[in-house]
């Protein structure tokens, strides 16, 4: 069958979306499809996200409304999957695109219907606590914004079609079906959250003042129902205690719950019991936690910070019981100590951290689709490409395959994207169309001619705002030609209006006024692009979002308002000028520093899309950190993967491997970098261009200086223990192994969770159990950090008979030796001070980054690190391969701690981000970015030093001697540069200092 | 004479300051569109002027804004770590702090030159401060000191 | 004793460094101070033998910021081709500072720079003494012992030196160039950092924000734009100041007070955190403008905020080439 250069994704959360845009990016067509009536998914749902408090809403939206307007994406929203066949390459999916009552393609979004509704029904998105009408959007800001009737509140009183000026209410609309036809699948579902209906012991549902920890995000929420502020729910008070109760329905052996770790929960607790209090002082919160499980990068310092600087208190037990005390709707929480001891408390407020389910239609997805789920009811995926599922073609990312986080979500749904390249990249740019569009009218050296639009929106502008009268204004205005109004400017026919208004009057300049650039300028840019201007000879006059809507009661100021912000754009565009988007050419080949799993992988994934790629290994042997695993503790035969990938590196044609190398250079910018490297035992050099980075430099286990490591032959850490256990029988004498956890992390020199040891612990101690039963194991760990479905593994080891005791950061376990033999002086949680007899002490060293190493090659690419020595990503949670300068890429232990799963992830993903560079041939970059003016420049380098992307460089003109050059390639238009330039030697295309200058002066 | 006082006094109860507010494009903006869609009523007073990043707003804006007859300046950004531009505000922020202490130092009345942050989830937010502005602006009165005085 | 022969010492110590650089082609030319043409004076020189190391003075009346010369560099001080001749700078420690601020700042290479150092003591405030004189014709200036003596015709007029001293150098703490022995010659000292309480300006800062802008008004009001004082900065170096800049014309050039205020508004802005505090734009002020009371803010917000000095060395960078995660933010608008 042939091939098909189009990708179905299914699930439009931060997950689907992000495979949209990057296989959008890379040429094909991707038809997103979504299940309910808008996108986003839980993150738009979500008030700040851990580990850096950042506000949800701020960093998703521009990534929904970019997935919501790009060329190559088709989105469709309230879709239901009838039927999938095919195979990979060429799948055709049968869907089902439910109505929505109302014309999506009509439909302004301008909510006059729900406003308008008379049926109050419960709105999902703020999970029930608010109310809102049966006309309705999931949330303010959604993408793509139409509204829908639910047919279940709905009384048909045609109220709603009555005040629809743009006549978009169908009530007889029908459901539609459509065949699709696509190359490769994406599944991206995304999870159901655990619902504690049955799980009475917490009386959620019963108790007003349970809410579970997905409700409480929306209170926490500024755009949420009690506006940001910290109330509950039964009398609208602050609750001054507020108690957080972990692992509902999480590490439940009950049958009530789910028996693996959602993974997230300690994390998202811990923030929101952080922004609660910062919302509100007076709240004292409670966290109740088994274990704390903040094994992601920079966790731990957040839940320190929680701890310390907030005052979050932690109690280490699981909640048996709550009452709700009558007349003060108090909870009152019976729980035991670590040392046994029961205690009874009231609280005024508790939080269920509730845990993250299969979605709820998992079952039926993965019988459409025909892959298989695992034991939890999740996507079943492979050991060694965590985003394949078990059928061909069909690839799943973020929670449907396990509980994650936001950033490993955002990393395997490139990842996936990377994965389909595999299968398609000769496909690329089949199927995508693009546009023919006229020539552009030269207009330099003209007069301005100006036409203004306004709009009426309905009656969202109209009905508040003197719409006739402004028009006559604008029309007064200098350098306006025209102004006119329009019912809907943003209508398709108003689209045909402006473009023969542009003729006919010869417009060089358009004003719309209506609402937000934010949403609709892309759509007027297209349309005088259409009729041959340039986009950037645009402006548009916010009078509805932030006029009409917000001085509802005040026609006349907010008239006199709206004049003004006409007369503001009016005076801007005077000044607008065409602006070129640049074209620059694209070298399609790679580089990956690094030849352990993650750059191995790295490189073969581009070399199966024959991207010529160069591998560079600073070691005389592939391999990294792998060479001393050997398996996983899921069983996948490490060593076997390791072989197969090195041969497979060596011997593919468009590989190139220099070991033994040290990079001498590396020169340029996105697309076109320039790499020398000597490498190889006589010390050759070899240099090449490319047109991306890949830093795959990982890291290294920590040399333990403490616990008589390398004095004693009976101390060993993990991956020696590994070795021994796969290699010879030395320990087979022995009685007590002693396991020691968090042996250099978790401390004040490394600050951070190393992520695998606790996993790795629990793989030997099983293997130890299973090779020699009688040999007592012990571990003393801290917390126990096997997060999702590694869960089952720390429970068979406790099955096993395997003793695990907990220690304090302050009480760390002692050697004492006598002769040869080994004690551990250790005072635990549970059983106080214990001494337990050793003949094997096994160090659970943690993963450290080398600072020398990684800040030269860190300085040699202008990427920065944190301050463990792990490469810093563009963000944290949105963008984890990348870097803030562009076409560099990081993945693997160089970015952090991580599993060889979630390594082949990154890699993956690492593939897919620089794909949508080199899968061109040429790239436009933004014309909106910073200009310099060398005549004015005097080189004293403040640009350099606050531009955040490294797009300026200092260098020696000829004429004007050293001055700054801005790389419009990797410049964002942000203007921090030239906010603070003495000289205005730097100005910012689209926000010139000319046209803000006559926006102030605008005044009257 | 009295009634001289009280009718400049009932001129002054009329006044409105116009206040201009250069709001930053990815939170600030988007959280003043916010309060509009969940229609908070806030004073008419502000006009709105987009750019990229606070760390776009040269203190020049800022002083012509006044010579140039508005009564009061806000600058608004995202919170510190939300910046789309990864840390053009707090670029930005040290650039306010050194202007609104020598604004200050020069005694130019504080609440003439206001610098926030909202995000784009706070349109609530953003209706609280300006409120809070537009009353800090209302109660110095027009802005008299960057007046030209032609005699 | 007294401020007579510290100054001799200074001189002598001068001359003699000065020496050796140029005997032991260390350095192409020295640029230092000489004597006036007129009394209350002294003014730059430029020798590049060493016979001419006598001409090298120093007294108190040598406000001028020799690193004003460096950036843009004088023509006297390049080669035929314009490139930077090996050069030797007479330094007071605010000299120093600039020198160590200008090569942040990249606009020169301390490599061609050698700073004559000494322990500085003072330069006088001369616009008081001038107010005090009035019109009467002066004929010559001296030191004697702590005192500066003034005669004219039939008259002579003793003025202790400690009472009419520049304020700033009251409070001057950086004497000598903060620098190395490499980039130095003579008095240097490798300062980390100062302490300051900024005592002398709690009291301006105390008052109402009507009192402190009655101050203000009256004491610019008679400037006429000249721009001497940025003539004199040694970091008011731009190609064109923002005053000079069209496409926008941001601010006006008239005599409007708004417009002198904006004026010294703006530049107090740019020279936040990079104002080294060596009172040249006061001691050149036609009209007697006292802008140090500028200057000590300026010190004290770099100070107070940011925790940095300007000048002490030639890498840590200013703090408006910087920023924090952590920065004050006090004075962000906040929800009641």
């Amino acid at each position: 069958m042939e091939k098909v250069g189009a990708v179905m994704v299914v699930g439009a959360g931060i997950g689907g979306s992000q495979t949209s845009l990057d296989l959008g990016d890379s040429g094909y067509r991707v038809y997103l499809i979504e299940s309910t009536t808008s996108i986003g998914g839980v993150m738009a749902q979500l008030d700040k996200t851990f580990p850096t408090n950042d506000c949800a809403m701020c960093i998703v939206s521009p990534k929904l409304v970019e997935t919501g307007r790009h060329q190559n994406i088709d989105l469709s929203i309230n879709c239901e999957i009838l039927d999938v066949s095919g195979e990979a390459g060429n799948f055709t999916v049968k869907v089902k695109k439910k109505s929505l009552y109302i014309n999506p393609d009509i439909c302004t979004g301008c909510g006059v219907c729900g406003r308008n509704c008379p049926v109050e029904a419960i709105d999902i998105f703020n999970e029930g606590i608010a109310r809102y009408a049966a006309t309705f959007v999931k949330y303010p800001q959604a993408v793509p914004l139409v509204y829908a009737i639910n047919k279940e509140c709905c009384i048909g009183c045609g109220v709603c079609a009555g005040v629809c000026k743009a006549k978009a209410v169908e009530y007889e609309r029908e459901d539609e079906e459509v065949d699709i036809n696509v190359g490769s699948i994406v599944l991206a579902p995304g999870f159901d959250e655990f619902i504690p209906q049955q799980a009475n012991k917490y009386g959620y549902g019963k108790y007003k003042n349970v809410v579970t920890s997905i409700e409480f995000e929306r209170i926490l929420s500024a755009s949420g129902p009690y506006a940001g502020r910290v109330l509950r729910p039964s009398d609208g008070d602050i609750p001054e205690k507020v108690a957080f109760l972990q692992c509902i329905g999480s590490r439940d052996y009950t049958g009530e719950g789910q028996p693996y770790c959602s993974s997230v929960c300690c994390m998202y607790t811990a923030k929101e019991a952080v922004i609660a209090h910062e919302h509100q002082h007076e709240v004292k919160p409670t966290i109740f936690s088994m274990d704390i499980r903040a094994y992601g990068k920079d966790f731990d310092k957040y839940i320190i910070r929680a701890q310390e600087e907030y005052g979050i208190r932690y109690i280490r037990s699981r909640i048996s019981s709550i009452t709700e005390v009558s007349e003060t709707k108090d909870l009152k929480l019976r729980y035991e100590t670590e040392d046994g001891k029961v205690i009874e408390e009231d609280y005024n407020m508790v939080v269920l951290g509730v845990g993250l389910n299969p979605p709820d239609d998992a079952k039926y997805l993965a019988e459409k689709f025909g892959i298989e789920l695992n034991e939890f009811g999740f996507a079943k995926t492979d050991v060694f490409n965590p985003v394949q599922t078990s059928r061909p073609g069909i690839f799943a990312c973020g929670a449907f395959s396990q509980p994650k986080d936001i950033p490993e979500t955002v990393t395997q749904a490139s990842a996936a994207a990377g994965c389909v390249h595999q299968i398609l990249y000769e496909k690329r740019g089949t199927l995508i169309t693009e546009k023919t569009l006229p020539p552009e009218i030269f207009v330099a050296g003209q007069p301005p001619r100006i036409g203004v639009f306004v709009c009426h929106c309905g009656i969202n502008i109209g009905g508040y705002v003197d719409v006739p009268e402004v028009t006559r204004y604008a029309s007064t205005l200098p350098n306006v030609v025209m102004a006119d109004r329009n019912l809907y400017t943003c209508s398709a026919d108003t689209q045909g209006i402006i473009k023969e208004k542009i003729e006919e009057y010869h417009l060089n300049r358009v004003i719309v006024a209506s609402c937000t650039p934010r949403t609709h300028e892309p759509l007027f840019q297209e349309t005088i692009r259409e009729a041959g201007l340039n986009r950037y000879l645009f402006q548009m006059a916010n009078i509805r979002d932030q006029c009409s809507w917000v001085h509802m009661k005040q026609p006349e100021e907010a008239t006199q308002k709206a004049k003004d912000l006409v007369r503001m754009a009016v005076n801007k565009a005077r000044r607008l000028a065409p602006i070129d988007r640049i074209k620059l050419e694209v070298t399609q080949k790679s580089m990956v520093i690094g030849g352990g799993i993650s750059g191995m992988v790295a490189a073969l994934n581009f070399a199966s899309q024959e991207i010529e790629t160069h591998l560079v290994e600073k070691e005389t042997e592939l391999g990294g950190f792998a060479k001393h695993i050997y398996h996983t503790l899921e069983g996948g035969d490490v060593q076997a993967y390791l072989k197969d990938l090195i041969e497979q590196v060596k011997s593919n044609k468009f590989v190139h491997v220099y070991t033994n190398a040290e990079i001498e250079s590396l020169d340029g910018y996105i697309g076109n970098f320039k790499t020398s490297v000597i490498h190889g035992p006589k010390k050759e050099r070899a240099e090449f261009d490319h047109g991306a980075v890949i830093v795959a430099t990982g890291a290294k286990e920590y040399k333990p200086k403490e616990f008589l490591y390398g004095q004693y032959k009976n101390v060993v850490l993990q991956s020696e223990l590994e070795e021994l256990l796969n290699t010879d029988s030395v320990i087979k004498n022995k009685k007590s192994v002693v396991m020691i956890q968090c042996v250099g992390s978790r401390n004040d020199e490394h600050p951070y969770c190393s992520k695998m040891c606790c996993t790795e612990a629990i793989k030997n101690a099983l293997l130890v159990k299973k090779l020699y039963p009688s040999t007592e194991v012990t571990i003393l760990f801290r917390d126990i950090r096997t997060y999702g479905f590694k869960e089952k593994y720390y429970r068979k080891a406790r099955e096993e008979g395997i003793i695990f005791l907990r220690y304090d950061e302050d009480n760390p376990p002692e050697i004492i030796t006598e002769d040869s033999s080994l004690n551990v002086k250790v005072k635990t949680a549970k059983a106080g001070d214990l001494s337990i007899p050793t003949d094997l002490l096994v160090l659970s060293a943690g993963i450290v980054a080398s600072h020398e190493e990684n800040e030269e090659l860190a300085k040699m690419l202008k990427v920065p690190l944190n301050d463990d020595n792990f490469y810093l990503e563009a963000h944290v949670k949105l963008r984890p391969v990348d870097f803030a300068t562009e076409g560099i890429f990081v993945a693997g232990l160089a970015h952090c701690p991580k599993t060889i799963e979630d390594s082949i992830s990154q890699a993956n993903a690492a593939v897919s981000r620089a794909c949508t560079i080199l899968s061109k041939d040429e790239i436009e970059v933004e014309g909106k970015t910073a200009v310099i003016d060398m005549s004015r420049c005097i080189g004293c380098g403040m640009c350099v030093e606050n531009c955040a992307y490294n797009a300026i460089e200092l260098i020696e003109d000829r004429h004007f001697g050293l001055v700054a050059s801005i790389n419009q390639a990797l410049c964002k238009g942000c203007g921090a540069c030239s906010g603070n330039c003495r000289c205005s030697a730097i100005d910012i295309l689209g926000f010139t200092s000319e046209q803000i200058y006559s926006m102030i002066t605008a005044r009257l | 004479m009295t009634e001289t006082v009280l009718e400049e006094k009932k001129i002054d109860e009329k006044w409105e300051p116009k206040i201009i507010a250069f709001l930053c494009n990815w939170c600030s903006y988007a959280g003043a569109d916010l309060a509009g869609v969940s229609r908070i009523q806030y004073p008419p007073n502000i006009r709105i002027v987009r750019v990229p990043c606070s760390g776009r707003v040269n203190p020049y804006f800022i002083i012509k804004s006044l010579v140039d007859g508005w009564d009061g300046v806000v600058v608004s950004g995202c919170h510190p770590g939300d910046c789309h531009y990864i840390s053009g505000n707090l670029v930005a922020r040290r650039r306010f702090a050194i202007l609104k202490e020598l604004l200050e130092f020069f005694g130019i009345e504080p609440g003439r030159v206001n610098f926030m942050w909202a995000s784009a989830a706070e349109g609530e937010r953003f209706a609280v401060l300006i409120r809070k502005v537009t009353k800090i602006v209302k109660e110095l009165g027009p802005n008299t000191k960057f007046q030209k005085e032609w005699c | 004793m007294g401020i007579e022969t510290d100054n001799k010492e200074i001189i002598s110590s001068i001359r003699e460094n000065a020496k050796l650089l140029l005997s032991e082609n260390q350095v192409d030319v020295i640029i230092g101070y000489s004597e006036g043409t007129v009394p209350l004076s002294s003014t730059p020189i430029i020798i590049r033998k060493e016979e001419d190391v006598d001409k090298l003075i120093w007294n108190n009346l040598c406000y001028i910021n020799l690193a004003r010369y460096l950036a843009p560099l004088m023509p006297q001080l390049c080669d035929s081709e314009g490139n930077s001749l090996k050069i030797g700078i007479v330094a007071k420690g605010c000299v120093g500072r600039a020198v160590n601020l200008l090569a942040v700042e990249k606009q020169i290479d301390l490599d061609n720079i050698k700073m004559i150092g000494f322990n500085c003591n003072g330069i006088v405030n001369r616009s008081k003494i001038d107010l005090e004189i009035g019109e009467k014709e002066i004929l010559d200036v001296s030191i004697s012992g702590d005192d500066i003596i003034v005669k004219g015709h039939n008259w002579e007029k003793k003025f202790p030196y400690d009472q009419y001293i520049n304020e700033l150098c009251k409070v001057c703490q950086i004497k000598s160039p903060s620098a190395t022995d490499a980039n130095c010659i003579g008095e240097c000292q490798e300062l980390e950092s100062i302490h300051d309480e900024f005592s002398d300006i709690a009291e301006f800062e105390s008052k109402s924000a009507d009192e402190k802008w009655a101050y203000i008004k009256d004491a610019l009001q008679v400037c006429t734009l000249c721009y001497s004082c940025r003539q004199a900065c040694p970091m008011c170096y731009c190609n064109l100041c923002f005053v000079d800049q069209n496409m926008p014309t941001w601010f006006g050039k008239t005599t409007q007070f708004t417009d002198i205020f904006t004026f010294h508004l703006i530049r107090a802005q740019h020279l936040a955190g990079r104002c080294v505090a060596c009172g040249a734009c006061s001691s050149v002020c036609p009209v007697g403008i006292d802008l140090n009371i500028i200057t000590r803010k300026l010190e004290k917000i770099a100070k107070e905020r940011f925790d940095y000095t300007s000048g002490l060395n030639a890498e840590t960078i200013p703090p408006m080439m910087d920023f924090k995660m952590e920065d004050e933010e006090e004075f962000m608008l906040e929800e009641d």
